[in-house]
């Protein structure tokens, strides 16, 4: 048998609205083409991303319905405080209301004006709070992770050599923290070795420097390096998780990735001191120490979704369902980053608008594309999202213009993947209608959340 | 013939359960001194009856259980957003809505945008994280409260009132361009849930205006103070709840709200306000901190029942019920001699501590003291508003409130008649014994906001 079935049948249904491609139009205009400014029920497949969107389990319905909402001390904090401690083999357990609020505790703790913090590559929100903090964030992804169409199994590690080097070049002393996303999602959702980790976990410690996971999709990565790296095939992905986290000094986890939570996340970590400056700043910003900002019930399911994601079965059906749409893509010539990565499908939009320069955001372009011909809600991972502007108010592009999109957990059946593969092949046969955009209106921070945009004048 | 009295009633009746564990004096005694003798360091399983907060402890209703089943939970553009909007603008009146994952992420963004260093803010009565984050956005809070609302025995129907003369002498002394806004909080919480009188707000807002300052109203438990106004204040007793809560918020400009009290839900808050400026800063700032405005880190099932849950919170019935079990509590204990502050709040009653143990100096802490007692009596937990909540100035000086009380808050819709009555006359047999209570020392104090994890330990 080779067709992979999912591990679950489903036991609540949510309805899908339609619409016309002429009503499509309308919306994309008044959403000034920014798919994060269109009403959620004026989008047929919403891949916009996997963050919070997952449907949850009857476990966790049930456990959302036993959430014990004390303010203090409440026993569904222990159950979560348990599970964590469990998989992460960390001590020290934070919950907070997602995962930016954990990386800004962390960030506003250790970040200040002339401080790097190095990783194989910062997602938007990870990069923003480090900024903010006046600190710098720098990438160091191998080179093989920044070539799209070059398939290669660990496309998310780190340069070790690159670290090494900016270590020498800046001072350990101004490295507050090293960070692996894993996986890399600003990659591709590519994952990092085990090989890697533990490489650079060794530099780390020769200069002193600890090493935080970004844990969003620590099942994922797991699943991949059991797949994929020598000597982890017979381990299960639960140990393998465990091995994991046992190179790191803390992580920061969102919750609404891979525990399957529509809201929440953590700070894990095994330093007291740190974890008590992260408590104060909890308090005033997030909640008390045992809720952290989240309903009692929220740490149930949470709790649930921690275990259910190392099922091993889920993750071949997860993985396998990533797969399945590259290769269909794959087949049909589209460019798609290779080979498929954990939790998304990454279209490159260089190579699918060859025609559309940086500076009209061919990302974003084929971003409205995608909407306006079947209703699919994508994101733009490029010059929009992580471009900036030198001197003389010109676009530094991003190196990379992607198109994600993102499969929300157990929420969309083949047949609606199919319908996503149909309008994108349908899309790239048309590609030469595609215009490019111009902004006409963005905020000083993380403009890809409320830019304004319209197509350029042909 | 004696008249016969009026019972409220609940508008509702009991659709789930959740159980209770029962302790043992020795169980107690160990537990409370595992937690140092701090009532937030109190494992809930080891609490009989939870008074510690009505923040976040409601029971939702089963229309609120049912638009938890219809959560939209789309990253941008959810449904439940718009039908929250919606609803803010129907029921409370504002224009723009942010909202955020609790109260406290709300005061961080709106601190943040309208105080600038040097600031002065004044206020009816601090609150603990509202003060902290004016002080950390470089704002100075000044007390501008009636000095009725100090004394716990003043019978005065509105102690909640901000004194107009305190804050016209702030004006003159500062100038207005250095006050970016009043805050001013509906059912006072330190002051004994409090209410503020809709002819108050109308001079405050007519002074206000003169100087071109800003009305930023705390509307936590603004349907509470409504409640008070249609009963006390002449010329709104045929208003309805949510009429007056449109009119006070009419004279503001703009709120920061914990939806984990009136709303009716676990979690979740907001920012509204009226001036596009704010509005289009705190959207960018929400993202950084909450997530994206049209979430701004709640689940989209929360937002849904936050909306439900704001429709039931302004009716009239609901309210009735509500500040009646607390007038219940109130009267019951004050049937057995012991000091609380009066006239009875909205949200809880707040026993006067330093009445009830006049042997214990406020370095000794008798609020935090009364609270360890009445927990080890029965297994009632309650919180300490007084010199520990308090916290330190700027110089490392202790803060020394006037009023030093132990609060009882009653989550709302949780608990029935009886265990009221559990309540009053453990508080009770506690105040029998109460000269051979001692006061306790601090044995560990956090930086900020000390009162949610210092431990204590007895004298």
């Amino acid at each position: 048998m080779k067709t992979i079935i999912e591990p679950f049948r489903i036991k609540s249904v949510e309805p899908i609205y339609f619409n016309t491609e002429a009503e499509r139009k309308l919306i994309l205009e008044k959403a000034f083409y920014n798919p994060f400014l269109i009403h959620s029920k004026d989008v047929l497949i919403d891949l916009l991303t996997d963050s919070g969107t997952s449907a949850m389990s009857s476990n966790q319905w049930a456990g959302m319905m036993q959430g014990d909402e004390s303010y203090a001390g409440s026993p569904s904090f222990f159950r979560f405080e348990e599970t964590v401690k469990e998989i992460t083999g960390m001590p020290l357990i934070i919950p907070t209301h997602q995962g930016r609020a954990a990386e800004k505790i962390l960030f506003s703790i250790l970040g200040e004006k002339g401080k790097y913090f190095v990783s194989n590559t910062l997602f938007d929100t990870t990069r923003a709070n480090i900024e903010f903090s006046g600190a710098e964030g720098v990438d160091l992804i191998c080179e093989e992770g920044k070539h799209p169409s070059i398939p290669a199994p660990f496309k998310g590690n780190m340069d070790t050599q690159a670290l090494i080097n900016f270590i020498a070049q800046k001072g350990a002393g101004n490295i507050p923290l090293c960070i692996i996303t894993v996986t890399n999602n600003s990659g591709g959702g590519q994952p990092v070795s085990m090989q890697n980790i533990k490489e650079v976990k060794k530099i780390c410690t020769e200069n002193k420097i600890p090493l935080f996971i970004d844990a969003c999709r620590f099942a994922e990565n797991a699943y991949f390096i059991k797949l994929r790296e020598t000597g982890y095939a017979d381990k299960s992905v639960r140990s393998i998780a465990k091995e994991l986290f046992s190179y790191a000094d803390g992580c920061t986890m969102s919750a609404k990735k891979d525990a399957f939570a529509n809201i929440g996340g953590f700070l894990a970590m095994r330093n007291e001191a740190l974890a008590q400056q992260c408590r104060n700043l909890l308090i005033m910003t997030e909640g008390f120490t045992t809720y952290g900002g989240l309903a009692g019930r929220d740490l149930e399911a949470i709790a649930i979704g921690l275990n259910e994601v190392l099922d091993e079965n889920y993750l071949q059906y997860r993985i396998r369902s990533i797969e399945y749409l590259t290769n269909k893509l794959i087949a049909a010539g589209v460019p798609v980053m290779q080979p498929a990565g954990g939790h998304a499908v990454y279209i490159d939009a260089k190579a699918f608008l060859s025609n559309i320069p940086a500076d009209q955001y061919p990302g974003q372009a084929l971003v409205g594309a995608l909407y306006l011909h079947g209703g699919i809600r994508s994101v733009e991972i490029g010059s929009l999202m992580f471009g900036k502007y030198d001197e003389n108010k010109k676009l530094i592009p991003a190196a990379q213009e992607l198109v994600r999109l993102a499969i929300p957990r157990r929420v969309y059946t083949q047949s609606h993947i199919d319908y996503v593969s149909e309008v994108i092949i349908e899309v790239f046969n048309n590609r030469n209608n595609i215009k490019g955009l111009t902004i006409i209106e963005e905020p000083p921070m993380l403009r890809h959340f409320t830019a304004k945009l319209k197509p350029v004048a042909s | 013939m004696k008249s016969i009295k009026h019972s409220w009633a609940e508008p509702y009746k009991i659709k789930m359960v959740e159980l209770l564990k029962m302790t043992t004096p020795a169980q107690r005694k160990k537990a409370m001194k595992d937690a140092g003798y701090n009532t937030f360091l109190l494992k809930s399983e080891d609490v009989y009856i939870d008074l510690l907060t009505d923040s976040g402890t409601s029971a939702m209703s089963d229309r609120q259980w049912a638009g938890m089943m219809m959560g939209d939970e789309a990253y941008a553009g959810s449904r439940n957003f718009y039908h929250l909007e919606e609803v803010v603008k129907d029921v409370y009146g504002y224009k723009y809505l942010i909202p955020t994952h609790q109260g406290r992420g709300a005061e961080n963004i709106l601190s943040k945008i309208l105080i600038k260093k040097g600031d002065i803010i004044p206020g009816n009565m601090y609150f603990t994280t509202t003060r902290l984050h004016q002080e950390l956005a470089g704002g100075k809070f000044e007390d501008i409260i009636i000095d009725e609302a100090h004394d716990p025995e003043n019978d005065f129907p509105f102690k909640g009132n901000i004194d107009l003369t305190k804050l016209e002498k702030l004006i003159k002394k500062h100038g207005a361009a250095k006050i970016p806004y009043v805050s001013m909080a509906t059912s006072v919480n330190m002051a004994g849930g409090q209410p503020i009188s809709m002819k108050n707000l109308k001079e405050l807002r007519a002074l206000t205006k003169k100087h071109k300052i800003r009305v930023i109203h705390d509307m936590t438990r603004v349907a509470e103070n409504a409640y008070f106004i249609q009963q006390r204040e002449k010329g709104y007793k045929d208003k309805t709840i949510k009429e007056i809560v449109k009119e006070i918020n009419s004279y503001t400009d703009g709120a920061t709200m914990s939806a984990k009290k009136d709303a009716l839900v676990n979690i979740g808050g907001f920012l509204a306000v009226n001036d596009w400026d704010v509005f289009e800063e705190a959207r960018n700032m929400v993202v950084v901190y909450e997530g994206l405005h049209t979430y701004g880190g709640l689940a989209g099932r929360d937002m849904e029942a936050m909306a439900i849950g704001i429709g039931e919170s302004v009716n009239d019935d609901h309210i009735r019920a509500r500040v009646g079990q607390v007038i219940y509590l109130g009267e019951r204990m004050m049937d057995y001699g012991v000091p609380i502050v009066t006239p009875i709040g909205g949200h809880g009653i707040f026993v006067d501590a330093k009445k009830f143990l006049p042997h214990i100096n406020q370095d000794q802490f008798p609020a935090q003291t009364l609270a360890a007692e009445v927990y080890l009596d029965a297994g009632i937990r309650t919180m300490e508003r007084g010199v520990v909540s308090a916290g330190r100035k700027a110089n490392g000086e202790n803060y020394y409130p006037k009023l030093e009380l132990v609060r009882f808050t009653i989550p709302r819709r949780v608990y029935t008649q009886a265990h009221m009555d559990v309540i009053a006359e453990s508080v009770a047999r506690v105040y029998e014994r109460r000269d051979k209570i001692y006061g306790m020392k601090m044995v560990y104090e956090p930086k900020y906001l000390r009162f949610f994890q210092a431990r204590f330990e007895k004298l």
